[in-house]
């Protein structure tokens, strides 16, 4: 395979790797604020422990490798096991993740609407929890295991003349609301603001991922 | 048949929203041949560019206060900055002046937009006032799909992008609802 996805967690950090024929190509760093080289990654104790794994292949402790990546479009979640879940471009969208480190499934979904779909559509906050946890459920979790982490609703709107357009709050607290609803434990959660975001789940440590549109990247 | 009509109305407001900023700049504006698809929201994400932009939203409305649709005009940051450099003809704007005249400029185009929708197909769109946000298009355009998506799983993009002097270009969507083709439709009949 000619892209790895490596999960790399050592005494000084962690981040996650996106590679291509061996070359870097992304990063999710969770040094990247006091990082001198910022996203253009040169070299770090991180970095030396990608670059060694890539060359001998060898698996050292601290480093896992994902089985590549799986984006949620616009109303839709996903559930997998062992893959880097993503939910990119979320403005008043909220990204929500479900997991459960024991057996290691973990979903997210990208929802668009506040409240419930009569018609079972996944873009509604309500219904994308509740067919995700189906799902998961279905795929052998015991509900009880399954905790929550989620990010998004913004309002980037600087100057604003639409009432409408204020919709990342009302989602955000529909989430919130379905998650205690069903009882399921919020371990992280980053709401609000001027600034978009793309929500990315490491599976391997269970860590949301959060970056920000215009810069600076946190793990929660 | 609708998408063809959309498309000759969005042709028709783009071409004068280009004749607006050409007078605004006093500059040459040309106009990319434009565009209609009909997209799965769920794909949304990959229909826009990634880079962050400037972007001006008005929502359109017919007499009855119905809403036809909006109008997303994306600013790329170079551009924006030349285009209110161009405007003042000063070095440095600070922030406030900088995103107002990106919004007026906006208005301009917007308004430009309606005026010719009026006057050479007899449909009727009025402006609200601007919205404004800098980030990257797929965040801010999700609250305007938000609305669209509780009736529908598509959305149907008109598409266009006005360039000057290679170094100035500005992106133009227009994202019907529903309801505007079938104005459409019906005021083609009566012709």
């Amino acid at each position: 395979m000619n892209s790895k996805i490596l999960s790399i967690s050592n005494k000084s950090g962690k981040a996650v790797f996106l590679t291509k024929r061996d070359v870097l190509v992304k990063s999710y760093c969770s040094l990247s604020s006091t990082c001198p080289s910022r996203d253009y990654c040169q070299s770090c104790d991180l970095i030396d422990a990608a670059k060694n794994y890539l060359m001998d292949g060898k698996a050292n402790s601290g480093i896992t490798t994902l089985d590549g990546e799986l984006s949620a479009g616009i109303g839709e979640y996903q559930v997998r096991k062992k893959v880097l879940l993503e939910a990119m471009g979320l403005g008043s969208c909220v990204g929500v993740i479900l997991f459960d480190m024991s057996t290691g499934i973990c979903g997210i979904a990208h929802v668009l609407l506040p409240g419930a779909s009569q018609k079972g559509e996944t873009k509604y906050a309500e219904t994308a929890i509740e067919k995700m946890l189906e799902d998961m459920v279905s795929q052998g979790v015991r509900k009880s295991k399954i905790v929550s982490k989620f990010a998004g609703g913004a309002q980037v709107f600087k100057h604003m003349n639409l009432e409408i357009l204020k919709i990342g709050n009302r989602n955000a607290i529909s989430v919130e609301e379905t998650l205690i609803k069903y009882k399921i434990p919020i371990l992280a959660k980053d709401v609000g603001g001027e600034v978009g975001r793309n929500v990315i789940f490491n599976p391997v440590d269970g860590s949301m991922i959060v970056k920000y549109t215009k810069g600076g990247v946190v793990w929660l | 048949m609708e998408l063809d009509v959309l498309k000759e109305l969005g042709n028709i407001g783009a071409g004068h929203a280009a004749t607006s900023l050409s007078q605004l700049l006093g500059k040459e504006v040309n106009m990319t041949v434009p565009e209609v698809k009909i997209r799965e929201i769920r794909n949304l994400f990959n229909e826009f560019i990634t880079d962050i932009v400037a972007g001006v939203i008005v929502a359109l409305q017919d007499l009855d206060e119905k809403k036809s649709g909006y109008l997303y005009i994306m600013f790329p940051e170079e551009s924006s900055k030349k285009i209110a450099n161009n405007l003042f003809g000063l070095g440095e704007l600070d922030d406030e002046m900088y995103e107002s005249t990106i919004m007026e400029v906006g208005n301009i185009l917007s308004s430009a937009f309606c005026d010719a929708s009026a006057d050479f197909m007899g449909i009727i769109l009025l402006p609200s006032p601007p919205s404004f946000a800098v980030d990257v298009p797929a965040a801010v355009v999700d609250s305007v799909v938000s609305q669209m998506a509780k009736k529908s799983d598509h959305v149907i993009l008109f598409e266009t992008s006005l360039s000057s002097d290679s170094d100035i270009e500005i992106y133009l969507a227009l994202l019907p609802e529903p309801c505007l083709l079938k104005d459409i439709m019906k005021i083609m009949e009566q012709i």
